[in-house]
């Protein structure tokens, strides 16, 4: 195992590691502002900057540089060491970097943290990236100590619309480009770069050009100041105010990992922000996916309705029992791609287990276009989960063909939307459609008794991604208004028809089907 | 420094000492629980170390760990000058078996202490002859310094009167206050029909 | 109501053989603030008392919990609220010995001219109100007219009389005012002469001699395993006070003397008061005279102290050092101090555990009377009813601090 010292502790390298990448996999942080672990070295803030002392017998690279002593007044000649930026260097066997031990490096980074600031504007009271800020961490950390200019600082424009999602602001950029690298890098298209040079640097958008692509709030992601904000998430909440949970993205079946922020005292939540997971998502999250966290509060079902009129989950689910009491063996469960494994499960298990249904759909939202990157066609999170439950679901298009031969008259269904309109015409059909559903749409549009189900945010889920993999989405906020998960309103139904449904955690669904339980990876 | 102190606990004790350190000029002991009495009282008696003020004993709330409460009991010799720290870690991390031999028989101001400590953390001290709440009412229920007790809990012995309109607020209402800093030490979305708020 | 004419003869009259049963409090002005005891009378003598604390208990421990270290002090303030500043400079030591930074000097005179002003007001407060409960009403308004003024030096260097949360980590709120030095040896001056006028009125009478003199012994062994501090525990003959044993700040830089008691009742509790606040008029003017007229009062570590507001409204770098210490709060490395100070009823100890970041995670006030009022129950078992009176204002129990 080749390894290299780092302020004397020794760190694993692989082939082609740079002491950054080294020290971030061991958990060792070196401080950086343009480097970032999936994209491509730029070395232009200089913070990383990390003493390497020479192999042995060969002499350091030393400067001649002027110090200031205060005793003599003047400007003395000194040498010091050469430092190399620990993002560039590549790591050989046996190396010696110092970094935090090493009294030219705390030098250096107090150095380039004061001229990043000597021109920063004083908007962290406005400034959305206050809380999470690396000049306000690496200041503490690294600087501590107060302005030296006396000079005006130079002056940019401020508050720029780049795009649809993204604002500029230019007195607050430091030039890392990670933005520029992003779009080159990640999305494919180069967009953003530096324009002007010196001190007048600042990024701009191509002429005639929108930053539009998919990935535009990778680069608000990825910006380590709050030179690019989203115009979304701009002047809504501070993030001190905001707790983080480990979640799922539901807006592909790509499955990427986030965090949803959310605000503990109004219990809104207010953005996602991507998770690492080097199998689905690497770093990133597209723009479709990060802005899906609207959908937990717009366009929600929070009362239960009969026949179209809002009631109380009560009596909702009193009509629904009486509904399916008379449904005979023409009952039909429709399972739902935008639900999670729990959800499925126990929809699944009291229709089939105690219900007697015969015949198993799954629904879901329309397809869209791909973008070849990390956005999907499948439009939902868990179509694989859903067949793995149930492997012979059909596409609920077919649902038309049996309520026309007359197999299906009542159906039991999970989720709002279906992926064809020409499936309204087939659910109107039905003599009784009970819906459990978190959105408006179609199935719930169509349905006799719609019961309100909470979103992904508000209880656990299961998740399986296009690529099979098994993932766990926290819980953020608790059920809105009157709804509660989906598996919870099918275990109260199975009780209201006699049937001993009475599972609390949904662990327990597994247990009561009876049936093989997939294990729960966190 | 009490290191000739700490060595001659070891040297009677091999085996209840856990941990040593030294932080800030304190010196500090992590025992073995079921030490905690006969380490005390050689303390007490033993003519080099003179222990014969029980200064303060508490207990932390380590959320996490296992085991979770830490008895902290602070010692102080008039006669010697020097001051010790013992630590004892009891309980498992649903707050349960949290129970460790009582001083009160060796220092009288371990009555209170130990009154208080079971009345904010649960802890149990085998041997108080008066283990009941002292600052808490007694129909309290929890253990108020926990961690997982929510600072903004209230329980009052006279229920608050229901009038239509006006909207009482009991303290530190949800949209009140600053939480500060990005740590939850509580729970912070409480599901009333979740057994398990994940 | 007609009156019972009933023949009674001596046989029959049996004289109740259980022992009453008194519930003295919370609301009771003997009770100093809200403390109940239950006591089991037998005529007037106490078998047995329980004493039931925590009328005032507000969590405060809990609540630390919730903010920065910073927004700790208000908290230790209306714990021991008639000597504030002795509990706001016991926590900034707490947390400064957990940062490692010592203050400037200036500021250490600061604040021990400070501190014991404070411990002035606290024992005026206490020895007065012994004396107004035993009935002399007199010394009482004369001692709190001695607070007052100390409180009007208060509030022109803080800003408030009685909480005023000026300790902050590395210094304090505000340097000195310019008149401050000649209103406290003015004020001191004033104070000693009230306090020998009440010692000629009261020492010469004979009842309340006759009140406080052998009541309320406790020896000095029992003292100590009681975890007894401070005043209470000097008046049982020992000679221990944190200023001497353990210095801090510059307490073995002054001259001052720490009266010990003898018998350990409540007169010598009375009398230690008085003596101690005359001490602590020698360290004042000794710190007084010591504290230089301008330098810093706030260390420069931009850890922990806040920027002059120019700095915050004009550089970053201001701005940045002001965010960082009010929204996350000041970092203080994790791990854990025990420190303490003597605060006026003895061993204020605070007892602090941090996890490195900016909210405290344990903190842990030990509180001198907590454990005074727990020796209450021995003090006053088998007194008369009547010198309860004296017996609890002695221990100077204050809610506050007895409850948090």
């Amino acid at each position: 195992m080749s390894t290299f010292k780092l302020d004397g502790r020794e760190i694993p390298f692989e082939k082609g590691d740079t002491i950054i990448r080294a020290a971030h996999r061991a958990g060792v942080d070196v401080p950086h502002y343009c480097w970032h672990p999936g994209l491509s070295v730029a070395a232009n803030c200089r913070m990383c900057l990390v003493e390497v002392a020479p192999p042995a017998g060969r002499p350091a690279l030393m400067l001649d540089v002027l110090r200031w002593d205060a005793a003599k007044n003047e400007y003395v000649a000194e040498k010091k060491p050469k430092l190399v930026p620990a993002c560039q260097q590549g790591v050989a066997d046996g190396m010696d970097v110092l970094s935090q031990t090493s009294e030219h490096v705390k030098r250096a980074r107090a150095a380039v943290q004061e001229l990043l600031l000597l021109n920063h504007p004083v908007d962290c009271p406005i400034c959305d990236q206050a809380g999470e800020c690396r000049l306000q961490d690496y200041w503490l950390e690294h600087q501590g100590t107060k302005k030296r200019m006396h000079d005006e600082p130079v002056h940019k424009p401020k508050g720029q619309v780049f795009g649809p999602t993204i604002v500029y602001d230019a007195e607050r950029c430091i030039v890392c480009t990670r933005c520029v690298r992003v779009s080159e890098e990640l999305a494919g298209d180069p967009v953003l770069s530096v324009a002007e040079r010196g001190n007048l640097n600042e990024i701009v958008v191509s002429p005639g050009r929108q930053l539009d692509h998919n990935y535009t709030l990778m680069t608000e992601h990825v910006c380590p100041v709050g030179a690019l904000t989203s115009s979304d998430f701009r002047f809504k909440a501070r993030v001190w105010f905001l707790r983080s949970v480990r979640s799922v993205c539901v807006g592909c079946s790509k499955g990427c990992n986030s965090y949803t922020d959310f605000d503990p005292r109004s219990l809104q939540v207010h953005r996602y922000r991507p998770r690492d997971n080097a199998n689905v998502n690497k770093y990133w999250m597209c723009d479709v996916g990060m802005l899906d966290y609207r959908r937990i509060h717009e366009g929600r079902i929070l009362e239960a309705r009969t026949s179209g009129e809002s009631t109380t989950r009560e009596s909702a689910l009193t009509r629904a029992a009486a509904l399916l009491a008379g449904a005979g063996g023409k009952l039909a469960l429709v399972l739902s791609a935008e639900h999670s494994n729990e959800d499925n499960a126990a929809l699944f298990t009291l229709g089939t287990k105690y219900l007697g249904a015969l015949a198993v759909f799954y629904t879901g939202r329309p397809q869209g276009k791909a973008d070849g990157i990390l956005l999907e066609a499948d439009r939902n999170p868990n179509t694989t989960g859903v067949l793995s439950i149930c492997p012979t679901a059909k596409p609920i298009a077919e649902l038309g063909q049996a309520v026309a031969a007359g197999q299906v008259a009542f159906a039991l269904a999970l989720g709002s939307a279906v992926p064809e309109d020409a499936t309204a015409s087939a659910l109107s059909g039905l003599q009784g459609l009970v819906v459990a559903a978190t959105h408006e749409g179609t199935l719930p549009q169509a349905a006799h008794v719609v019961l309100a189900a909470s979103s992904w945010a508000e209880a656990a889920g299961t998740f399986i991604n296009s690529a099979g993999i098994e993932q766990v989405s926290e819980r953020a906020i608790p059920p809105l208004g009157e709804s509660s998960p989906a598996w919870k309103l099918f275990a109260q139904l199975g009780q209201k028809l006699g049937h001993p449904t009475s599972w609390k955690r949904p662990e327990q669904i597994q247990a009561n089907a009876g049936s093989a339980a997939s294990e729960v990876s966190a | 420094m009490a290191q000739a102190l700490i060595d001659l606990i070891k040297r009677q004790f091999p085996s209840a000492v856990l941990e040593t350190h030294s932080q800030h000029g304190d010196d500090t002991l992590v025992l073995n629980a079921l030490a905690w009495k006969s380490v005390a009282e050689f303390l007490c008696s033993s003519p080099d170390a003179a222990m014969n003020m029980l200064v303060d004993l508490t207990v932390v709330d380590y959320a996490e760990r296992e085991p979770r409460f830490e008895v902290v009991a602070h010692l102080l010799s008039l006669s010697l000058g020097h001051r010790l720290r013992l630590k004892a870690r009891v309980g498992n991390p649903e707050g349960e078996g949290a129970a460790i031999a009582s001083l009160t028989e060796i220092w009288a101001s371990a009555n209170w202490a130990e009154r208080e400590a079971f009345d904010m953390f649960g802890v149990t001290f085998i041997g108080h002859t008066d283990l009941r709440r002292i600052l808490m009412y007694p129909e309290f229920e929890g253990y108020p310094l926990r961690r997982d007790y929510p600072a903004d809990k209230i329980q009052p012995l006279i229920p608050y009167r229901e009038i239509p309109g006006i909207e009482k607020v009991a303290p530190f209402g949800r949209d009140e206050g600053m939480s500060f800093g990005r740590q939850v030490h509580a729970r912070w979305a409480e599901d009333p029909e979740d057994p398990q708020a994940n | 109501m007609e009156p019972i004419d009933v023949e009674i003869s001596e046989a029959e009259l049996e004289l109740p053989e259980e022992p009453m049963l008194l519930n003295v409090g919370p609301s009771h002005p003997a009770m100093h603030g809200t403390v109940r005891c239950v006591m089991e009378l037998s005529g007037e003598l106490i078998h047995r008392v329980d004493v039931q604390v925590g009328y005032l208990h507000r969590g405060f421990e809990k609540m630390c919990e919730r903010g920065t270290w910073a927004q700790v002090f208000p908290y230790v303030d209306r714990c021991n609220y008639v000597s504030p500043m002795l509990n706001n400079v016991g926590f900034a030591l707490a947390c400064e010995k957990m940062l490692g930074i010592e203050v400037p000097e200036r500021c250490q005179w600061y604040r021990m001219a400070l501190g014991e002003l404070a411990r002035i007001s606290d024992h005026l407060t206490c020895d007065g109100a012994m004396a107004m409960e035993l009935g002399a009403f007199t010394p009482f308004l004369w001692m709190i007219k001695g607070r007052e003024m100390i409180w009007d030096i208060m509030e022109e260097e803080t800003g408030a009389r009685l909480t005023h949360s000026f300790g902050r980590v590395g210094g304090m709120a505000a340097p000195p005012t310019k008149g401050f030095k000649e209103q406290s040896l003015a004020v001191v001056e004033h104070i000693l002469s009230i306090v020998s006028e009440v010692e000629k009125l009261m020492f010469g009478n004979r009842i309340f001699l006759d009140r406080l003199e052998d009541v309320g012994v406790i020896s000095g062994e029992n003292a100590i395993s009681l975890g007894w501090t401070g005043p209470c525990l000097r008046a049982s003959g020992v000679a221990y006070d944190v200023r001497k044993a353990a210095p801090y700040l510059k307490y073995d830089e002054v001259d001052f003397d720490v009266p010990v008691g003898e018998k350990g009742d409540c007169l010598d509790r009375f009398i230690i008061r008085l003596e101690e606040l005359k001490q602590s008029v020698r360290i004042i003017r000794q710190s007084l005279a010591r504290m230089a007229d301008s330098g810093p009062i706030n260390v420069v570590d931009p850890r922990v102290m806040l920027p002059p507001k120019e700095e915050v409204y004009n550089t970053i770098e201001g701005t940045i050092q002001h965010f960082k210490i009010v929204m996350e709060g000041l970092k203080i490395p994790a791990g854990e101090v025990y420190s303490y100070t003597e605060a006026g009823n003895g061993e204020l100890g605070f007892y602090l555990v941090s996890d490195g970041s900016g909210t405290p995670y344990r903190v842990r006030i030990r509180p001198p009377c907590y454990y005074i009022t727990g020796g209450l129950e021995h003090v006053i078992t088998g007194q008369m009813m009547a010198d309860v009176v004296p017996c609890f204002g002695s221990l100077n129990m204050i809610g506050g601090e007895c409850d948090r």
